[in-house]
C-alpha cells in the first residue's frame, strides 16, 4: 500500500494515529493507576494531588498475603530487630503479622488460596467449555440435526439472562445438592455459561473448514473420529485459541455467581478483593496489589495465544 | 485394481432425485470419464462409489462384493477433489503418507512409497514444503500422489483440473494419462470439459439430470450420439440441430431446414425411416459436415454468410439457411468477409436425425 501519499491522506493518517494515542491513554490510565498504587507506601496512596514520584515498596504485597492486626503496643527493639525484612514492613505500617499461637507460623490472608481457586475454576471451565463447544459445533456444522436452528437459538438464549437473575435459584439448588462453595459447582456454572458462546464461535470456525479435508481422510482409511482429531482439530486450533481467551477472561472476571455461590472453600479472587475494602480503614495499596496480581494471568494467557488470536479474531476469514 | 459395478442406483436428496436408475459397469483398469452439465449428478455418482454419500437404493459392487453399506474407509478407493484438499498443517511428505498411516505401515516402507510416488509425479523437491507454498499444478500432483500412494482399488477424480489454467490443464491431462497407462489403475474421472473427456477416456459416460445418456468410446459417442443432448454436448463447436422438413420422392428427396425453399439432397435409404413417422424430426449435422464451396456444385445452393470466427487453425462460419444459421467449419480464410455468398451443402453420411419429442437418434440403415 506504500506509495505516493497526498497531503490530505497524510493528515488523515496523523489524525488517526493521534486518535489511537488518545484512546490508548484513556484505556491504560486505570491500569497504570492500579500498578502505581500497588507499589506505593500507604500514606502516599490517597494524597491529593496524586503522588507521581515515590520510592516503590513491596509492602502492599506482603500485607496482601499475610493476616495482620492493628498494633496495640510498639514491638520491643529486640522483636523488631529479629523480625525478617517483610515483617518489619508490616510493623512500619502500624500493624503486626498474626501468627499461629502454638507453632508460631505466619497466618496467611487467604488471597493466595483465592487466587488458586480462580486459576483452578477458570482453567478447568475453559478447557471444558472449549472442548465440549468444539465437539458440539462440529456436530451442528457437519451433520443434519433436526431443528438445528432452534437448538442453536436455545443454546444462545441461555446467555441472555444476566447471572444475577439466576444466581439465587441456582444457589438454592446448589445447596440442596451440596455444590455450593465447591470448585465443582463453580466449574459447572462457568462451563455452562461459556458453552453457548463457545458453540457459536466454534461453529463459525468449523463451517469454514472445508468438508473435503475430512472426506479425504475418510476415503484414505480413517474413521470419522480419527479424521476429526487429525484433520479438523489442527485446523480449528486458531478458533479454539480465540474462544479459549474469551472463555478464560469471562470465567476469571466473573463476580456475581462467585459472590453468591462461594464463601470460603472455593471463593475466587473477584469477590475477595473488594471484601477487603470493608475491614477497618481501607488500605488501597493492598487492594491495588491484589488487583494488579489478578490482571497478570489474563495478560500472560492472551500473550501466549496472541498469534492465534490475531488470526482468530477475523473469525475464519483468513483461509485462502 | 478392480471392477466397479453400479446396479440400479437411485439417489434422492429430499424430494430431489439426483441419480435415476444408474446402471454402469467400469472394467478393471479402465479409464472412464463422466461428462455432463453442472448439476447432472456426476459428483454425486462419484461420491456414492467412494462411500461419501449413501445411495437411496440399488447396489454398488466392487470386484463383485456389495459395498453400498460399507464405510468409505473400508472400500479401498482413493478420491481426488477439485479443491485438492491438501491438509495445510502438514508438509507434502506428511500429506502423501497420510493414507499409509491409516493402515499403520512402518516408517521405512512409508518413506519408500512416498519417495517412489514423488518421483513419478516429479514433486521430490517439494516434499518438505507446506502445501501453501506450491503452485496449483504441484498441489494437484500432491493430491494425486496422496491418492495413488497406497495403490487403491480405484482412483476417483472429481474435476481434478477444474481450477487450473488452460495450459496447465493440458499438461496435467497428459500426465494423468501417462500415469494411468503406467499404473493401469481403474479410474473414474469427472469433468464437464469434453476435450478432457475425449482425450483421456477409454469410455465416456454422459449423465444428464441424473439419467445416464450414453456410455461408449469417445469416437462412438462423437460419431453416434444416442440423442440430441449427447450430440450437442459432445463436440465443439456444437452440432447444428434444426427442425427438418422433407420433400420430393423417389431418388430426389430433400431435407429442408429453417423454412428454406431449397433443401439438401439425401439418398432415399438414409431418410426412409424418418420421413413418414408423423412426428417432428430434427436434422443434426456437425460443423465439419457442413460443406462450403465458392463454385456451384451438384447439390449445393447459394447462401449468405453472417459471422466468421477465426480460430487460427480453422474458421467457424455462420451460414444463413432460411431463417436459421448453420455453423460450418472451414479452413482459415476460406470465406473472406462476412456477408459473402457461398454455396452450401451437407454430407448426408454424417447427418443425424433426432426425434423431435424424445430427442432420440433415429438410426436407420447406417
Ligand atoms: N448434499 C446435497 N444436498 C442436497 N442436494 C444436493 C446435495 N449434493 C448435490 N445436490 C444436488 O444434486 C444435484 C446434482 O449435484 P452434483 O454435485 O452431483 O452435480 P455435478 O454433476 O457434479 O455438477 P457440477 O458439474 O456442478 O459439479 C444438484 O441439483 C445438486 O443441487
Ligand atoms: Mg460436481
Amino acid at each position: 500500500m506504500a506509495g505516493v501519499q497526498t497531503t490530505a491522506e497524510k493528515w488523515t493518517n496523523r489524525t488517526a494515529i493521534a486518535a489511537v494515542f488518545v484512546a490508548l491513554i484513556i484505556m491504560l490510565t486505570p491500569i497504570y493507576w492500579i500498578a502505581a498504587t500497588a507499589f506505593k507506601p500507604r500514606n502516599l496512596a490517597t494524597t491529593i494531588p496524586p503522588t507521581v514520584v515515590y520510592e516503590p515498596t513491596v509492602a502492599p504485597f506482603v500485607k496482601l498475603f499475610t493476616k495482620r492486626s492493628q498494633l496495640r503496643e510498639q514491638p520491643t527493639q529486640e522483636e523488631y530487630d529479629t523480625a525478617p525484612w517483610w515483617e518489619k514492613m508490616v510493623y512500619d505500617g502500624g500493624e503486626k503479622v498474626v501468627r499461629n499461637r502454638k507453632s508460631g507460623e505466619v497466618r496467611s490472608s487467604g488471597y493466595g488460596d483465592r487466587f488458586k481457586n480462580s486459576l483452578i475454576v477458570s482453567v478447568i471451565s475453559t478447557i471444558l467449555a472449549v472442548g465440549m463447544g468444539t465437539l458440539t459445533a462440529y456436530g451442528f456444522s457437519r451433520f443434519k440435526v433436526a431443528g438445528e436452528d432452534d437448538w442453536l437459538f436455545f443454546i444462545l438464549s441461555t446467555r441472555m439472562l444476566p447471572p444475577v437473575v439466576v444466581a439465587i435459584p441456582m444457589f438454592l439448588m446448589y445447596r440442596v445438592v451440596g455444590l455450593n462453595d465447591t470448585h465443582m459447582g463453580l466449574i459447572i456454572l462457568y462451563t455452562a455459561f461459556n458453552l453457548s458462546f463457545a458453540v457459536w464461535i466454534m461453529k463459525g470456525f468449523i463451517d469454514e473448514i472445508p468438508r473435503e479435508y475430512e472426506e479425504a481422510a475418510l476415503v484414505d482409511g480413517y474413521t470419522r473420529i480419527q479424521a476429526f482429531f487429525k484433520v479438523v482439530l489442527p485446523e480449528a486450533l486458531t478458533g479454539m485459541a480465540a474462544t479459549a481467551v474469551f472463555c478464560f477472561i469471562t470465567a476469571w472476571n466473573e463476580y456475581a455467581f462467585a459472590l453468591i455461590m462461594t464463601n470460603r472453600n472455593a471463593q475466587t479472587a473477584p469477590p475477595y478483593i473488594p471484601s477487603q475494602v470493608g475491614s477497618g480503614l481501607p488500605d488501597w495499596t493492598v487492594i491495588a496489589a491484589g488487583t494488579f496480581l489478578f490482571l497478570i494471568p489474563v495478560a500472560i494467557f492472551t500473550f501466549l495465544l496472541r498469534n492465534h488470536l490475531l488470526r482468530g479474531m477475523s473469525f475464519g476469514a483468513i483461509r485462502k | 485394481m478392480a471392477q466397479i459395478d453400479m446396479r440400479n442406483v437411485q439417489k434422492f436428496f429430499g424430494a430431489n432425485q439426483v441419480l435415476k436408475d444408474l446402471d454402469l459397469t467400469i472394467e478393471d483398469g479402465e479409464f472412464v470419464v463422466m461428462l455432463g452439465q453442472s448439476g447432472g449428478g456426476k459428483t454425486t455418482a462419484l461420491r456414492a462409489i467412494a462411500g461419501l454419500e449413501t445411495v437411496t437404493s440399488g447396489q454398488i459392487l466392487i470386484d463383485g462384493v456389495e459395498m453400498q453399506h460399507k464405510k468409505a474407509a473400508d472400500r479401498d478407493i482413493a478420491f481426488v477433489f477439485q479443491s485438492f484438499s491438501l491438509y495445510p498443517h502438514m508438509t507434502v511428505r506428511e500429506n502423501i503418507s497420510f493414507p499409509l498411516r491409516a493402515v499403520r505401515m512402518g516408517a521405512a516402507d512409508r518413506e519408500k512409497a512416498v519417495t517412489e510416488v514423488a518421483e513419478v509425479l516429479q514433486i521430490t523437491e517439494h516434499l518438505d514444503s507446506k502445501p501453501s507454498a506450491l503452485s496449483g499444478g504441484d498441489m494437484q500432483r500432491v493430491a494425486i500422489g496422496r491418492a495413488l500412494v497406497r495403490r487403491p482399488k480405484a482412483l476417483l477424480m472429481d474435476e481434478p483440473l477444474g481450477v487450473l489454467d488452460a495450459k496447465l490443464r493440458e499438461q496435467m491431462r497428459a500426465e494423468i494419462k501417462r500415469l494411468h497407462i503406467a499404473r493401469g489403475s481403474t479410474s473414474v474421472y469427472v469433468t464437464h470439459d469434453q476435450v478432457e473427456a475425449m482425450s483421456l477416456a477409454d469410455r465416456i459416460v454422459i449423465l444428464h439430470d441424473g439419467v445416464l445418456q450414453q456410455v461408449g468410446a469417445p469416437e462412438e459417442v462423437y460419431l453416434h450420439p444416442t440423442n440430441a443432448f449427447v450430440a450437442k454436448f459432445v463436440g465443439s463447436p456444437v452440432m447444428n440441430i434444426h427442425e427438418a422438413q422433407f420433400s420430393g420422392v423417389n431418388g430426389h428427396s430433400s431435407v429442408h431446414i429453417g423454412g428454406a425453399e431449397t433443401g439438401f439432397h439425401f439418398p432415399e435409404q438414409l431418410i426412409n425411416h424418418v420421413r413418414n413417422t408423423g412426428q417432428a424430426v430434427s436434422l443434426g449435422v456437425r460443423p465439419e459436415a457442413v460443406l462450403l464451396s465458392h463454385e456451384q456444385r451438384e447439390g449445393y445452393f447459394l447462401a449468405q454468410t453472417s459471422n466468421i470466427e477465426p480460430l487460427g487453425s480453422h474458421d467457424i462460419v455462420d451460414v444463413l439457411v432460411g431463417e436459421t444459421v448453420l455453423r460450418a467449419r472451414t479452413e482459415s480464410g476460406y470465406v473472406a468477409r462476412e456477408g459473402q455468398q457461398v454455396f452450401v451443402n451437407i454430407d448426408p453420411a454424417q447427418a443425424h436425425f433426432f426425434d423431435g419429442a424424445s430427442g432420440l437418434n433415429l438410426r436407420g440403415a447406417n
